[in-house]
């Protein structure tokens, strides 16, 4: 570890710099053009670097700077700073969000075995609300935890849940549909 | 446990490693033991996999902006305490 005693800018570029991918694609997916990417990166590292005296060490650096690039994305869309949910509101919903999609028989085979589903899958990222959208990157691209997805967000943990199932659950079914317009599977049995 | 509504509604949070050790272990052997919970992990397990892969090649800074970038970090690096 080398925070601060070794100088700020030395711990900060042991710490920080080496997540300089993830927070790019992060902000990529936020922005979803390279250009304002770049921006948004920019200004995160700029800002991390500046207010360097608050990170902890033995924290999740990489959430860290999510926060803040997320922070700045919103102030730069002049969103709103916070209308969330409340847990108990979030967790009403969380028991139909945690029911798992229930797949059709030999979907699987059908469709994972599809040449073309990773553009698929892709195009179909790219349709799903941001609110669900964000927390399937952060989770599922990222690799963070529940915790540390609701620290980024700053959202109770049953919002995260129930967002990421959801999420999931809407690109699955997005997914069968596709597979089953493109013949990869039957119809459902009420149509056929 | 391990009844198979229980299971499959903590199917995800299985996956995603964010269950204590006791209750994953109760849930893996169920998993191991049903035919009717068993391909619906099959399922989701591909599906992360799949994502997960569709996502490999993605974009990376360009080298050009790293340079911008640490450039601009220089700047202000050296007066903080």
């Amino acid at each position: 570890m080398t925070h601060p005693a070794d100088g700020p800018r030395t711990a900060f570029q042991a710490e920080a710099l080496q997540h300089l991918d993830s927070v790019y694609r992060y902000a990529f997916a936020l922005t979803r053009d390279r250009s304002e990417a770049e921006d948004l990166v920019q200004d995160t590292f700029l800002q991390a670097l500046r207010h360097w005296d608050q990170f902890r060490p033995g924290t999740n650096a990489r959430a860290w700077l999510f926060t803040i690039c997320r922070n700045l994305f919103l102030r730069q869309r002049e969103r709103r700073a916070r209308e969330e949910p409340t847990e108990a509101a979030a967790l009403d919903g969380l028991a139909a969000a945690a029911q798992a999609f229930a797949a059709p028989p030999d979907a699987g085979r059908a469709l994972f075995d599809a040449p073309e589903l990773g553009d698929v899958i892709r195009r179909e990222l790219d349709k799903l609300p941001a609110e669900y959208r964000e927390v399937v990157e952060l989770s599922d691209l990222q690799d963070q935890s529940y915790a540390d997805i609701a620290q980024v967000l700053g959202v109770p943990l049953g919002t995260v849940k129930s967002r990421l199932f959801r999420g999931r659950r809407l690109l699955q079914e997005a997914l069968v549909d596709y597979a089953r317009d493109a013949g990869l599977l039957p119809p459902p049995e009420s149509d056929a | 446990m391990s009844d198979c509504q229980e299971v499959i509604q903590q199917l995800w949070e299985f996956l995603d490693g964010e269950l204590p050790e006791g209750e994953a272990a109760e849930i893996r052997l169920h998993l191991s033991e049903c035919a009717h919970c068993n391909p619906q992990y099959e399922f989701q397990l591909r599906f992360l996999d799949a994502l997960v892969k569709a996502y490999a090649a993605r974009e990376v800074p360009q080298p050009e902006f790293v340079r911008r970038l640490k450039a601009a970090l220089g700047t202000i690096g050296d007066d903080l305490t």
